[in-house]
């Protein structure tokens, strides 16, 4: 067993043009940890997230998975990217193709699995995220929690070491929510280390080992879910669970 | 106008470009670079050896008069063309309206002449009103014998244009203007088509791409047109290439221009309507 | 002139020129659609020149007039000592147009797929070209069913240009316009033509319609 952190973020800076968009961001998720992100819109909670796997480019600073440093470009950041799962708050289900298909396709295209071994692992995740029955059908006619589960299960398939949540719940009907939420749930009690934005504060108590909240590109406080939501330090966060609660 | 883009498959196809990326990106336009020269030297090497590019060829394209003659050939261009809008965009939108209607014969004869028009060639309409209508003993003038058929020639596509434009208009707003007591006829007159013809104001420049394009088979039936001026300017002065080069040349900046319009409109419309 | 008079007379050719109208247009849209493939991945690549090269072949010959293009291949290229027979510069003509507009509909294609697709992918370890052949395109071309149907279409408009030279054997528009001028066909002869062209326009619209049926993404 290793002992490097699963994701390890060391004095990440990034700009959009003039916007400072994450300020020197220090971050570490180890194995077995849930890791909620939690912050007003427009915090860099979602660009901190997709910098992990480098679906945005950082200025500075360093990001290792498992220890590895991710590089720019190439087979190795494939493979990196690969060793992560990531969730989107749209789904990005590949629409011409069947559920069974988007799940299989990485295994089948990226890891060499044969197609058959693809197929029954895939009916596996599918059927554990409770959308075995919808194999056959074209994400479209899935409802929102349908293909956000279907999506968690296309992201399994990898095998990830981690995976990261971007705002998972959040283009969900609220009718929907919880049923994603319960599967992200299970793989957080199975041990899968998460790192998960998202605006579920219910999901962040009972779930997370360790809750960041973060604003204005930094992170501004950091702690366990009893203590964050009862104590929180700062002014700003205290404001923000504040505004929460209002509604 | 805003300079927002809309995103393009170019910009979000590539990550941006690490060390070895941006080395072979660096071969590759190096190459592309080369490739695209040695074209245009041989074109301009073919152009040279066959004499084409003597001054005798493109003088006469710094005098004035050339260009006088030019530019009352395109003023004829330019009419029939307007002409041949103006027809086309009327019976185009009977064409819809008899498409779009409940009385079943109006709108399966709508639907036929839409199929007829868009799947018979420009030019047969033409020969027909070359070859056929002067034996019926109707006599038109050359002028119209080329704008008549490129005007039939187009109304079908531009009735769908019609009927694309008014379909675009939510459902909610014929039915807004019924429950306000309106006719169907007053609904659509006030509320639906003046709304529609937002969206189909691109589709009809960019229809006039099409008549101005047809209008070039002028030549068949001897309008004086920028095509036909050619020809005579080319007995002139026994320059066939760079006249006719020229000319294309004209033809393809001015549909350029009319394209880059219609985008601009519908770039705007689609801004407006996300705004 | 009655339909079976003019067709116990000229049948046979009606029938040949069809068939060389269907030829020309199946040839012109297989070539326009591959040389439409070659310019839009000369469009979307990573290199600059050939961007800028590929807008500037579009715009070119999505811009010219078909009469102007033909003219320019007959008449103008055999003075740069650059000889095709009439056969093939028609065929170039109908090549050439069809493939800007190809490249375009590609393009418009290619611009419907969410961004969201290529970061999905991108996450799950696939590599550039692998996004390509299995998103992209994949969807791309189901994107393009109806434009490129319509293409079609227009392409079978666009070999009417085969009537402005000697052809041998006549495609369908010159035919009538041989007739016209060597008898007096009437309404008749342009009548079967035109049968000919939309019966062929309606096949393609049908045939168009259910292979996009089949392919089309649900959204």
């Amino acid at each position: 067993m290793s002992e490097h952190p699963v994701i390890e973020l060391r004095h990440v800076e990034k700009h959009f043009g003039e916007l400072h968009v994450l300020k020197d961001i220090n971050l570490s998720v180890a194995r077995g940890e849930v890791v909620v992100v939690i912050g007003p819109s427009g915090s860099g909670k979602s660009t901190l997230c997709r910098t992990i796997n480098r679906l945005e480019t950082i200025d500075s600073g360093e990001i290792r998975i498992d220890g590895e440093r991710i590089p720019r470009e190439g087979k190795n950041l494939a493979r990196l990217r690969s060793q992560i799962g990531m969730v989107f708050q749209s789904f990005n289900l590949f629409p011409h193709r069947t559920v069974l298909d988007n799940v299989t396709i990485a295994p089948v295209d990226v890891l060499r699995i044969p197609k058959k071994q693809a197929r029954e692992e895939a009916l596996r995740l599918l059927e554990r995220v409770g959308v075995g029955d919808q194999a056959r059908k074209v994400p479209a006619q899935l409802s929102g929690g349908q293909q956000q589960r279907a999506a968690i299960a296309r992201a399994l398939a990898m095998h990830p070491k981690a995976m990261l949540f971007d705002e998972p719940t959040s283009a969900l009907d609220p009718e929907m929510i919880g049923e994603v939420l319960n599967v992200m749930t299970e793989l957080a009690r199975e041990g899968m280390t998460m790192l998960v934005v998202t605006h579920e504060m219910n999901f962040a108590r009972r779930v997370a080992s360790r809750v960041i909240f973060m604003e204005n590109g930094s992170i501004l406080e950091e702690g366990s879910p009893e203590s964050f939501f009862t104590h929180p330090q700062t002014q700003r966060a205290q404001a923000f669970l504040q505004s929460i609660q209002d509604h | 106008m805003s300079k927002t883009k809309k995103p393009s498959i170019r910009d979000y196809l590539y990550e941006p470009p690490g060390p070895r990326t941006r080395t072979w990106i660096r071969v590759g336009t190096a190459l592309a670079l080369g490739l695209i020269a040695a074209l245009v030297y041989a074109v301009i090497h073919q152009f040279a050896v066959t004499g084409q590019l003597k001054a005798k060829y493109w003088s006469f394209f710094s005098r004035w008069t050339t260009w006088r003659f030019i530019g009352q050939g395109l003023l004829t261009t330019v009419e029939v063309a307007l002409t041949a809008a103006a027809i086309t965009f009327a019976a185009g939108f009977l064409l819809m309206r008899g498409r779009l209607s409940r009385h079943a014969i109006l709108w399966r004869l709508s639907a036929g002449l839409i199929s007829f028009t868009r799947g018979v060639p420009t030019l047969l309409f033409i020969y027909f009103f070359f070859l056929v209508v002067p034996r019926t003993g109707v006599k038109l003038s050359a002028f119209w014998k080329i704008a008549l058929p490129v005007a039939i020639s187009a109304c079908g596509v531009v009735a769908e244009a019609f009927r694309g434009g008014v379909n675009a208009v939510p459902r909610g707003q014929r039915e807004a203007a019924l429950s306000l007591g309106m006719t169907e006829r007053r609904a659509f007159y006030r509320i639906l088509f003046p709304q529609a013809f937002r969206y189909i104001i691109p589709t009809l420049i960019a229809e006039l791409v099409i008549v101005l394009k047809d209008t070039t088979f002028a030549y068949i039936v001897s309008c004086a047109d920028l095509m036909q001026n050619a020809r005579v300017l080319i007995s002139n002065y026994d320059a066939l290439v760079s006249t006719y080069l020229v000319v294309a040349v004209i033809y393809i900046l001015i549909n350029y221009g009319l394209n880059r319009l219609s985008e601009n409109l519908a770039g705007r419309e689609s801004r407006r309507k996300t705004a | 002139m009655s339909v079976s008079a003019l067709w116990d007379q000229y049948g046979s050719q009606y029938l040949l020129a069809l068939l060389t109208t269907w030829k020309l247009t199946a040839l012109s849209f297989g070539l326009a659609f591959a040389l439409g493939i070659l310019i839009t991945v000369a469009r979307v690549g990573p290199i600059r020149p050939l961007r800028r090269f590929g807008d500037f072949y579009v715009q070119i010959f999505r811009n010219i007039p078909g009469a102007a293009l033909l003219i320019l291949l007959v008449y103008a290229l055999p003075y740069l000592k650059v000889l095709f027979a009439y056969e093939t510069c028609v065929l170039i003509a109908t090549t050439l147009i069809p493939s800007a507009f190809c490249s375009e509909y590609l393009m418009s294609g290619m611009n419907m797929i969410d961004r969201g697709q290529i970061e999905a992918a991108r996450a799950l370890g696939m590599r550039f070209f692998q996004i390509i052949r299995r998103i992209v395109i994949p969807q791309a071309l189901r994107f393009s069913v109806l434009p490129m149907t319509n293409l079609m279409v227009a392409t079978m408009l666009t070999t009417s240009l085969g009537s402005q030279v000697p052809l041998n054997p006549r495609e369908l528009t010159g035919l009538v316009s041989y007739i016209n001028t060597h008898a007096t066909g009437g309404v008749t002869a342009f009548v079967i033509s035109a049968a000919f062209y939309c019966g062929t326009a309606l096949l393609i619209g049908l045939a168009g319609s259910r292979i996009d049926r089949k392919v089309r993404i649900l959204r």
